[in-house]
């Protein structure tokens, strides 16, 4: 078959490329932070643990969460063409269009983020807030440190999930257009929740306790992916076609080959990690072997994360239906 | 609103009613919306000869879109992607601005800005030197469009009867001798006269229609097709006539006329063509019947490369369907050198259908007489013979090859200074070392374009012109199948130091003292006088850009609209005298081709539906849709080759000339052993932006070129080029 | 209330590109973008070959995913079957790109809203067809009012095997191409 196009935009031939890095950062901040919440909000609720944050991960990752989830819609922001209409996405509600309920979803959930940060900061440290009504706001939220980590850790299955629908709702873009796709940037999102908990907890007891949850985490995660392609492998002909970038091993589908490998060798090898600090005694403190092992194995985790949205971001922009049959 | 065909039509004929009201030149109707001051001024464009009918739509005197005048029949309320695109060419910032006198050497680009009047002085005194020196007929004037004739009004009042028509020997000369010489008239008038909404059969012989963009002939074509007609399409190529083809013929290149006499024999042999029309009307038809009887479907199929069954077929269909069908006549048909001959074949076809005058097939000119504006002063008579016509007994147009020749070799006489009006020989004579040894030859080389093309850039003295939407032109007598009288008027004022070529030509007779052949001081009013003398209302005329003249169509042969055929017999030669007398094949025969050597493929070229030649590369508007050539080559032979589509690659011509590098189109829809390319990429001229360096030069790589015995046009495509791959 | 249509006749559609740049010119579309292209696609092997001309533009459908996907509403469906763009409510996010089966939209990059064709609702206002159709050489393009049952869009739909591209993304298009190959009675 031999086609000539006259009059193609760049914006959408041969490939879309409406979406770069940018939102590939923000879905991956998104999720990060939507981790955060869910993870720090266990970290607070866990069984025997006192009302009071007892690790530094307790109350550190809480206030992160917002910052990062921030940092992501900075780079949202960047990726809007017509920034200067930027209100518009709060003069209505289009009950079908996932966009516009993200971003009223986001209305909703900072004052919870925010709150919940509040409630989180140790009595002694509450000093730093400086002003008597911020630190007044503080007292007040710590007592309701319990509900507020409840309903963040709502909110942060919300948020996990918003990221991946963003992109499932496009029935234009194969390898998007999967219900396992919230699925999976939720998993996702929640492994590398988990992961910053390890990195930022210090005492063992807790980094053990989400080495744990981040094994069962990263296992359905291989999972999930799985289901991703054979899904769309048993899919529709567009559908098989949108997963044949990471299975080609071209010059130009290089990097969506480049991804799946470093997947299926950072995944295996985070929970290989994981597994042999979990081996052997735990004393009080950790060897730095095992110190290392944990911070490589969480690195790793977020690194995956990365890679995940990265390459479905870029990839589902190459899949589409052709109409040339 | 409920809006359906009908309706939209009385709206359009409403607003085009409406628009000529307003629509007068620099009268300004306010429009309510927005406050923009919107003016609707017709006019008719010149991106290519075909010359459609506009109505450009000036906001705050910025032209922003050219739609076709509905009144005008070459544009039937049309535009091509061209025609539209005559506001890039109006816009592009490449234009030449202001006068320009070389200041380097010619070629290296280097000029200075002057005043029309240190041009003028420079051209006059180098005129008055040739003149002294070797005689007024040292000047010839190469020229094409509207422009020409004011050029041409210029050198002969000088005194020099050498002017000369790429679009003659480098484009349809050869298809109106042999037309000629068959009916006494060629096939075209506005244009080519086939009547295609109506025919039953059509055949095209490379004629790529749809990629040939003309306007209201490929409205014909389409119409044509939309009612079902059959199409038969003889390319090597399949091309975008050949895809909507009931039949395609790939031809071996350069064997049309073993086709064309074979059908002939068929037609004839099976009784299939127009006997009472034969009888009546064409002479030597038994000599022509003697003459073609060995040309078997067979012998055919063995020449042609084509199935002997499809050779038959196709002649069956003719036959069938005749008197309705047309064999196209083409247009640029300067292929092979044997082009009289094939053209005077298919004239023989088209005549023994009798298709010469009846619907569906090659209708009557229109019948007009219009008087010429009385001259008080008639140029004066050349001392010298004009070089023109070379040794070609039926040349009819000045043959710009000779003219080229006669400057490098200086016999009979020397040639010193040209002027080239609109024409960019060096993308479109063949052997380009030839033009360039011409013009190094020369004392003075004059251009007058829009842009600055591969020659402006040789030139000594550029005048820059302004474009078709700003200036007033002759008036154009449209001739299809009824005639009228289309106003070519200025859209918006001249931009930069430009000048209309009426006005260059004007300036430049009085500069030489010879102003009095210039006898009005505006065209307006020459313009003026001449629709008074046809007895057209001028002001209406400007309005609406177009006016019918009344009872000037009588399309087909009717017992009182009786054919008239200006041949020395009055009839419709079939065996031709007039070439008899010459001695020339009176009946066209057949020479088998050069084939190209192993490992080799002959060069084709066309064109883009998009492009007019070399002139709209550099129009933004028409770059953007196609802004590159490509190498078609048959997909098993890149095999071969192990070349990729897209993958960049060179030609190496016959005579060792490499191409620049350009990208393959590795294709099925060709032949194997051709190539094919749109003609007119890879401008060579820096200061046009888009088109420098972009795609490979097709003319570039005809070095060789054959010269037709009869009306001395070239043929172009004799040459053969190898690819080899580049990185 | 008027339901606008367009149907293509690919047999008379001759490759000329007249439509593009008319589109160009009435919408005041910015260099190297486009609202409407020709396809031009080829099957076969030499000599046994077939080209289909396609002309291709907002499909104007009535289960647009481009309105579904759009946060603001600047993309929506009016009562005359056309699909429009708010300028004033975009805000560049893209989602409709992303969303279009038929890849019809662009961003306007001065200006960062979304753009795509109209149907010339300017000019269908004041009772001309939309400047692609006005201009169409080959009369291919072929504009009018589905409510109407006596308009040339409704009778061809009636007299012709048509199709809709892409009928496998739902969308409900309202750009119907018949005659796919030329069509010899």
């Amino acid at each position: 078959m031999e086609v000539i196009i006259t009059g193609a935009n760049a914006i959408t031939s041969p490939y879309l490329h409406i979406w770069d890095w940018r939102v590939a950062i923000y879905l991956f901040l998104g999720g990060l932070a939507a981790g955060c919440m869910v993870m720090s909000a266990i970290a607070n609720l866990r069984p025997g643990k006192s009302v009071a944050p007892d690790d530094p991960c307790c109350w550190r990752v809480v206030i992160l969460s917002p910052i990062i989830l921030n940092i992501g819609m900075f780079f949202l922001f960047l990726d809007l063409e017509a920034k200067h209409n930027m209100l518009s996405f709060y003069t209505t509600l289009q009950p079908l269009s996932p966009m516009s309920w993200g971003s009223w979803i986001l209305l909703l959930i900072f004052p919870a983020m925010i709150a919940y940060a509040f409630s989180v900061i140790p009595a002694e440290n509450r000093e730093v807030l400086r002003f008597k009504g911020l630190i007044k706001f503080a007292e007040q939220m710590g007592r309701h440190l319990r509900l507020l980590a409840k309903i963040n850790f709502a909110f942060g299955i919300i948020l996990g999930i918003y990221t991946g629908v963003l992109l499932s709702s496009f029935a234009a873009r194969p390898l998007w257009n999967s219900s396992i796709l919230p699925i999976l940037f939720l998993n996702s999102a929640l492994s590398t929740g988990a992961a910053t908990m390890i990195l930022m907890a210090h005492k063992n007891e807790v980094k053990l306790f989400f080495t744990k949850v981040d094994i069962w985490l990263i296992a359905c995660e291989i999972v999930v992916i799985g289901l991703l392609f054979y899904g769309q492998y048993t899919s529709s002909a567009a559908a098989r076609e949108s997963i044949m970038p990471f299975f080609t091993m071209s010059h130009e589908y290089f990097p969506y080959f480049v991804s799946i490998i470093a997947l299926s060798v950072i995944f295996p090898l985070a929970i290989v990690l994981k597994f042999s600090e979990m081996a052997g005694e735990h004393s009080e403190t950790l060897s730095l072997r095992q110190k290392l092992e944990m911070n490589v194995s969480a690195i790793l985790v977020l690194l995956g994360g990365a890679i995940i949205r990265f390459a479905l971001v870029y990839a589902g922009q190459l899949s589409k239906f052709t109409g040339l049959s | 609103m409920a809006v359906n065909r009908r309706n939209f039509l009385k709206c359009a004929a409403f607003t085009v009613g409406g628009t000529a009201l307003a629509g007068s030149p620099f009268v300004k109707a306010t429009s309510l919306l927005a406050g923009k001051d919107i003016q609707h001024v017709p006019s008719f464009c010149e991106i290519c000869f075909w010359k459609c009918g506009l109505i450009a739509r000036v906001e705050d005197g910025k032209v922003v879109k050219l739609e076709g005048n509905p009144q005008n029949p070459q544009s039937r309320g049309k535009l091509c992607a061209r025609g539209q695109g005559g506001i890039g060419l109006l816009y592009d910032k490449d234009r030449l601005k202001t006068p320009l006198i070389r200041t380097g050497e010619r070629g290296d680009g280097k000029y200075k800005k002057v005043s029309w009047e240190e041009a003028y002085s420079y051209i006059a005194e180098k005129m008055n030197t040739i003149k002294e020196k070797y005689g007024p007929e040292s000047m010839a004037l190469f020229a094409h469009g509207t422009g020409g004739g004011y050029m041409a009004n210029f050198i002969e009042a000088y005194g020099s009867p050498n002017e000369c028509h790429p679009s003659y020997a480098q484009c349809k000369g050869a298809r109106e001798v042999g037309f000629s010489l068959t009916f006494g008239s060629g096939p075209a008038s506005s244009s080519e006269r086939a009547d295609m909404s109506k025919s039953k059969v059509i055949a095209l012989f490379g004629t790529h229609l749809g990629e040939n963009m003309h306007n209201s002939h490929v409205q014909d074509f389409t119409e044509g097709l939309g009612k079902g007609a059959k199409l038969i399409v003889i390319d090597p190529r399949f091309s975008t006539a050949a895809s909507k083809a009931s039949m395609w013929l790939p031809i071996k290149p350069g064997t049309d006329l073993a086709l064309i006499l074979a059908w002939t024999n068929i037609i004839i042999s099976e009784n299939l063509y127009d006997k009472e029309y034969i009888e009546k009307y064409a002479q030597g038809f038994d000599e022509l019947k003697e003459s073609v009887k060995g040309y078997s479907a067979a012998w055919a199929a063995e020449q042609t490369d084509l199935p002997e069954a499809d050779i038959l077929e196709a002649a069956r269909e003719l036959g069938r369907y005749k008197p309705n069908v047309v064999l196209h006549p083409g247009r640029h048909v300067s292929w092979y050198g044997d082009d009289t001959q094939r053209s005077r074949g298919i004239a023989i076809l088209n005549a023994l259908l009798g298709s010469w005058g009846r619907e569906g097939g090659l209708y009557l000119a229109p019948k007009v007489k219009l008087a010429k504006l009385k001259k008080a002063h008639h140029h004066p008579e050349p001392e010298e013979d004009s070089i023109t016509r070379g040794d070609y007994p039926f040349a009819y147009g000045g043959i710009t090859t000779e003219v080229r020749d006669v400057t490098i070799s200086g016999d009979p006489y020397p040639v010193k200074g040209w002027i080239l009006i609109g024409t960019n020989l060096i993308k479109t004579l063949p052997s380009v070392p030839k033009t360039i040894e011409a013009i190094k030859k020369l004392d003075l080389l004059v251009s007058i374009d829009i842009m600055p093309t591969d020659t402006v850039m040789m030139s000594d003295v550029i005048l820059p012109a302004a474009t078709y939407l700003e200036r007033h032109d002759e008036l154009m007598v449209v001739k299809q199948k009824s005639a009228g009288v289309s106003i070519r008027q200025p859209v918006v004022k001249p931009m930069y130091d430009t000048k209309p070529p009426w006005l260059i030509a004007k300036e430049l007779c009085n500069k030489m003292g010879l102003g009095k052949y210039v006898e009005y001081n505006t065209l307006e009013e020459k313009l003026r006088k001449l629709a008074a003398l046809w007895e057209v209302d001028y002001k209406k005329l400007s309005e609406k850009g177009y006016i019918p003249l009344a009872n000037t169509g009588h399309p087909y042969i009717t017992k009182d609209n009786p054919p008239v055929f200006k041949t020395d017999s009055g009839k419709i030669e079939l065996y031709s005298l007039a070439l008899e007398d010459e001695d020339f094949d009176p009946v066209p025969k057949f020479t088998p081709p050069v084939e190209p050597p192993e490992g080799m493929f002959r060069l084709l070229y066309g064109r883009s539906p998009v492009h007019t030649f070399a002139r709209t590369i550099n129009n933004p508007r028409l770059w953007e849709l196609k802004k590159t050539n490509e190498v078609w080559l048959n997909a098993d032979m890149a095999r071969q080759l192990g070349v990729g589509n897209g993958e960049k690659i060179a030609l190496i011509n016959q005579d060792g000339v490499k191409s620049e590098a350009g990208l393959a189109k590795v294709t099925e829809r060709i032949r194997k052993d051709c190539v094919y390319m749109i003609h007119g990429f890879g401008a060579t001229s820096k200061r046009l932006s888009r088109a420098y360096k972009n795609g490979i030069d097709d003319q570039q790589m005809i070095t060789k070129y054959t010269v037709d015995p009869i009306s001395g046009t070239s043929g172009m495509r004799v040459n053969f080029v190898k690819i080899v791959k580049e990185v | 209330m008027s339901k606008y249509a367009m149907v293509i006749d690919q047999s008379r559609c001759i490759g000329c590109m007249a439509c593009i740049v008319a589109c160009k010119a009435e919408n005041d579309v910015p260099p190297e973008m486009f609202r409407t292209r020709v396809m031009d696609i080829t099957k076969g092997k030499f000599p046994k070959l077939r080209t289909e001309y396609r002309s291709e533009l907002c499909n104007h459908c009535d289960d647009a995913q481009c309105v579904t996907a759009c946060p603001t509403g600047a993309s929506h469906n009016r009562d005359d079957g056309t699909v429009q763009i708010d300028r004033k409510k975009c805000v560049g996010c893209k989602a409709c790109l992303a969303a279009c089966p038929y890849d019809a939209r662009y961003i306007n990059h001065e200006h960062g809203y979304a753009d795509k064709c109209t149907f010339c609702t300017h000019r269908v206002e004041k009772g001309l067809e939309p400047a692609c159709v006005a201009t169409c050489v080959g009369r291919s393009r072929i504009f009018g009012d589905l409510s109407d049952k006596n308009s040339e869009v409704s009778r061809l739909l009636a007299e012709n095997e048509h199709r809709v591209l892409l009928k496998e993304a739902g969308t409900k298009p309202q750009v119907y191409y018949i005659n796919r190959y030329p069509n010899h009675k």
